[in-house]
C-alpha cells in the first residue's frame, strides 16, 4: 500500500503555487518577506543577501559561477526556490540570455528592513486600556490546554468530552484528510490522522494552517488574505494585546478560529475587545524551514522496552497509547512497554516505525538527548523488524492458469497479461501464469479468440 | 549525531570582533560611523537569515577588549526591533571606547601611530564565548569568528595571537578576517589560513555591508558549494620573543620552539642551556696510555 506522507507537501509550496500578482502583494508587507526569506534553503538565502543592494540584473550564467561545479544541482534548486516565490524575476534579454532581478518589492523593503527595522505589524493596546493580561506563563499554559484539547477532541473524536465543541469551519478542517466521517458512524482517525499525531508541533500548526487556507475559497474567502494575515500574526509580540478593531472581517473571524486552537487569547474589555498572541503564534513563521523546536522531551526508553514518560499531560498518555502498551499513569509519569501486539495496532492504523522512532528521539528527555543513540538501537532495530515482519506477505488475489496446449499459446498469453500490466508470475517451463483477478475475464476472452 | 539533525544546516553563530583602535580611526578612508552602520546592517542581515542565528560582537581597543552586543539577549522579536539594537550597541560601543580611552592613558604609555588594538584579548573573549556554548550541549549553532581589522600588526602579541589560532583550529571554529586599513595582516592571513576561514581586503570600503553580506554571511554548511576568495600568499613570519619583533630568519629552541632574533646561551622561556662543551675525544687514548 503506498505510505502518504502528511507532511509531503509544506506551506511554502502553497505560497509558490500562488498567482504572480498575489504574490507581489504578499510582499507589500515586510514580515512576509522576511517570514519567506527565512523559509529559502540556505544556498537561496545567500543569494538573496548578496542580491539585496543590486539593482541590474545579474546574468543567470555568471550566477552559475558562484558555485564550484560539482554543486551546480544545488545551484539549480536554490534559483528554482527563489523563482517560484518570485523573490527573483527572470529577465530575458534581445538576445535571450536569461538574466536574473530581484523582485522590486521584496528587495525594497529587506532593504528598509535592515537599515531602518520594520514597525510592528499592529501596536498594542496601552496598559491602561487593558489592566491586567495574563503572565507569560498563564498564556502558556492557555496555549498547552486549547492546543491539546484540539488533538485530544482528534483521539477521542467519538466521545465529546468537557463539553467543548469546535466550530463548523474548524471541524470541516479535521475533516480534510484527519478524519473520517461515514453516515451513522463515529468518526475515525484516518491514517494521515495518526501520522499527524506523531508530528512535531510546529509541523502540526502548519499543516492545520494550510487545510484552513485551503478550505478557505469553500467559504468565500480569499486565500491570499489569509496566509498574509497568518505570516503576519508571528511577527506579533508575545503577551501582548491587539485590538480586534484593527482586524477586517475576514481576520477577524479568523482570530476567533485560531483562538480555539490557543495561537492567540480572546479577551473582552468594557468598550474595546482585543486578542493576545501565544507562542504558538509568534513560532509560525520561525517554523517555517525545518528548524527544531527547542521543546524538551519527556521520553526515556530503555534496553528492555520499558518507557517512562515524564509528562503530567494526557494528550502525550494518549500519544503514547497508539504505539506502546501504557501501564500506569501517574500524576506525572507514565510507565508503558514497547510491544509486538500495541506496534502492530499502530502499523494497521498507518503508523510506520519510522515515524515511531523519530517520535521516540525528538521527545527523548534531556537526560538521554544527548546520549547517541538517544534511543536503543536494540529498541528501534526491533521495532523495523516487526513492521518488515508485517510486511514480508503481501496478498493480491489472482487466477492460475496451467495445462496449456502449446508453447506458442502460453507465450501470448504471458505477452498479453504483461502487456496489461496483470502478470504477476510465470513458469515457463511448466507453462503455467498467475494474473490479477481483475483481469481473469479479459484472458478468458483472449483465450476463446485464440482457439 | 542523530539529535544534532534537529538543527538545520545553517544555523550559526557568529563572532565579530571590531577594531575601535582610535588612532587608526582618526585618519582611516571610511568614518567610523559609517562602518559601524555597515557592521550594524551586517549583523541585522545574520538575524534575518535564520531566527536560530546568534550574533556576538566584540570591541577591542588599544587597552582592553568587552562585549557590546549579544543577541541572545534581544528580545524574542529578534530582528524586528532593529532600531532598538542599533541604539544600544552605539551608546556601548561609545562607553567602551570613552572606557579604553581611559586605560590607555592610565597605563602611562605614549600610544605612537602604529600602535596595535588587542587582537589576542578579542580572540581569547570569542573563543572563551564559543567554549560556552560548545559545552551547553551537542545542539549548538556552528560558531565561527570574523575579524574587522584596521590597524597594523601588534608583534608583541604575537605569542597570544597564534595561541588563539591554534585553539580555534583545534576546536574546529574558522577564523574570518576582513582587513579594512591600508596594510595586510600577516596575522590573520595565518589565522585564517589555518583555520579554513576567509581572508579579504575589500578594493572599496563604501561598500563593506556587500563584501561582508556576499563573503561572510554565508554560514559553514553553504560554503562549502561555493567559489569564495581565496589568499593568494600568506606571509609566515614570525615574531621573536625576546625583542617581539617581526624577523625573517632566527634560531629556535629545540626544546620549546621558542624563536629568537639572536643567539642566546640560554632559552628564557624553558631554561634549556645551548652551550654545553662536547667531551674531547683525543684525551680518551691517553688515559688509556
Amino acid at each position: 500500500m503506498p505510505q502518504v506522507m502528511v507532511v509531503a507537501r509544506n506551506f511554502m509550496d502553497m505560497v509558490a503555487a500562488l498567482p504572480a500578482a498575489k504574490l507581489d502583494m504578499l510582499y507589500d508587507s515586510a514580515f512576509i518577506c522576511e517570514a519567506v526569506l527565512r523559509s529559502l534553503p540556505p544556498l537561496a538565502k545567500k543569494y538573496a543577501l548578496q542580491m539585496l543592494y543590486v539593482s541590474a540584473p545579474v546574468a543567470a550564467a555568471a550566477m552559475e559561477e558562484w558555485v564550484l561545479d560539482e554543486y551546480a544541482a544545488k545551484h539549480r534548486v536554490a534559483i528554482d526556490r527563489l523563482l517560484q516565490l518570485r523573490v527573483f524575476v527572470e529577465v530575458r534579454d534581445r538576445r535571450k540570455e536569461v538574466s536574473y532581478k530581484m523582485n522590486q518589492k521584496f528587495q525594497g523593503n529587506m532593504q528598509k528592513y535592515l537599515v531602518d527595522g520594520g514597525s510592528l505589524p499592529r501596536e498594542p493596546i496601552p496598559s491602561s486600556v487593558t489592566a491586567r493580561l495574563p503572565t507569560l506563563a498563564e498564556l502558556e499554559s492557555f496555549a498547552l490546554e486549547q492546543w491539546e484539547c484540539f488533538l485530544l477532541q482528534l483521539i477521542n473524536s467519538s466521545q465529546v468530552e468537557r463539553g467543548t465543541s469546535f466550530s463548523s469551519s474548524m471541524m470541516r478542517t479535521f475533516q480534510r484528510g484527519l478524519l473520517s466521517s461515514r453516515d451513522g458512524e463515529a468518526p475515525r482517525l484516518t491514517e494521515n490522522g495518526f501520522q499527524f499525531l506523531l508530528m512535531e508541533t510546529n509541523a502540526q500548526l502548519w499543516y492545520i494552517m494550510r487545510e484552513y487556507i485551503s478550505s478557505a475559497e469553500e467559504r468565500g474567502v480569499d486565500p491570499t488574505e489569509l496566509i498574509s494575515f497568518l505570516l503576519e500574526l508571528s511577527f506579533h509580540t508575545l503577551g501582548e494585546a491587539y485590538s480586534l478593531n484593527t482586524l477586517t472581517d475576514v481576520q477577524r473571524n479568523a482570530i476567533r478560529d485560531l483562538a480555539e486552537l490557543g495561537l492567540v487569547k480572546l479577551q473582552q474589555g468594557r468598550k474595546d475587545s482585543w486578542f493576545i498572541p501565544t507562542k504558538l503564534a509568534t513560532n509560525l513563521s520561525a517554523s517555517l524551514s525545518d528548524s527544531s523546536s527547542n521543546k524538551e522531551g519527556f521520553v526515556v526508553v530503555e534496553t528492555n522496552f520499558r518507557m517512562y514518560a515524564y509528562s503530567t499531560s494526557r494528550l502525550h498518555c494518549e500519544i503514547l497509547r497508539l504505539f506502546s502498551r501504557v501501564e500506569y499513569q501517574l500524576p506525572n509519569l507514565i510507565v508503558g512497554s514497547i510491544t509486538k501486539e500495541s506496534l502492530y495496532g499502530a502499523f494497521e492504523n498507518g503508523i510506520t516505525a519510522e515515524q515511531i522512532i523519530s517520535f521516540l528521539q525528538q521527545n527523548a528527555h534531556p537526560r538521554v538527548a544527548d546520549k547517541i543513540p538517544a534511543v536503543p538501537e536494540n529498541v528501534t532495530d526491533q521495532i523495523r523488524l516487526w513492521e518488515t515482519d508485517r510486511n514480508r506477505v503481501d496478498m493480491t488475489l489472482s487466477h492460475l492458469y496451467e495445462d496449456f496446449p502449446s508453447k506458442d499459446m502460453f507465450d501470448q498469453c504471458c505477452d498479453y497479461a504483461r502487456d496489461h500490466g496483470c502478470l504477476l508470475w510465470e513458469d515457463a517451463k511448466k507453462m503455467r501464469l498467475i494474473v490479477r483477478v481483475e483481469f481473469h475475464s479479459e484472458m478468458r476472452e483472449f483465450l476463446r479468440r485464440l482457439r | 549525531m542523530a539529535s544534532s539533525k534537529l538543527y538545520s544546516d545553517d544555523v550559526s553563530l557568529a563572532v565579530v570582533v571590531v577594531d575601535t583602535n582610535p588612532l587608526f580611526w582618526a585618519t582611516a578612508a571610511l568614518p567610523f560611523a559609517d562602518f559601524f552602520a555597515h557592521l550594524i546592517h551586517y549583523v541585522n542581515s545574520l538575524l534575518l537569515l535564520n531566527h536560530l542565528n546568534h550574533v556576538v560582537v566584540i570591541a577591542a581597543g588599544l587597552s582592553s577588549c568587552t562585549y557590546i552586543f549579544d543577541s541572545s539577549d534581544a528580545s524574542a522579536s529578534g530582528a524586528a526591533d532593529v532600531a532598538a539594537t542599533f541604539a544600544k550597541a552605539s551608546r556601548k560601543m561609545d562607553e567602551f571606547i570613552a572606557e579604553d580611552a581611559r586605560a590607555t592613558s592610565s597605563n602611562g604609555s605614549v600610544a605612537d601611530g602604529n600602535a596595535a588594538s588587542l587582537l589576542s584579548g578579542a580572540l581569547s573573549l570569542a573563543l572563551c564565548y564559543i567554549q560556552r556554548v560548545f559545552r551547553s550541549g551537542t545542539r549548538h549553532p556552528q560558531p565561527r569568528i570574523l575579524c574587522l581589522q584596521g590597524s597594523p600588526d601588534g608583534p608583541e602579541q604575537y605569542v597570544a595571537v597564534m595561541n588563539s589560532i591554534f585553539s580555534a583550529q583545534r576546536s574546529m571554529v574558522p577564523i574570518d578576517s576582513c582587513i579594512v586599513g591600508t596594510q595586510d595582516s600577516a596575522f590573520l592571513q595565518q589565522a585564517s589560513y589555518i583555520t579554513g576561514g576567509v581572508y579579504l581586503k575589500p578594493q572599496e570600503l563604501n561598500g563593506l555591508f556587500q563584501y561582508l553580506a556576499a563573503v561572510f554571511a554565508t554560514d559553514l554548511h553553504s560554503r562549502t558549494f561555493l567559489r569564495l576568495p581565496k589568499t593568494l600568499g600568506v606571509d609566515f613570519r614570525a615574531s621573536c620573543f625576546c625583542h617581539k619583533k617581526t624577523i625573517d630568519m632566527g634560531y629556535v629552541c629545540s626544546v620549546c620552539l621558542s624563536i629568537f632574533c639572536k643567539y642566546h646561551k640560554k632559552c628564557s622561556t624553558c631554561g634549556s642551556e645551548f652551550n654545553r662543551v662536547m667531551p674531547d675525544l683525543n684525551s680518551v687514548p691517553d688515559q688509556r696510555q
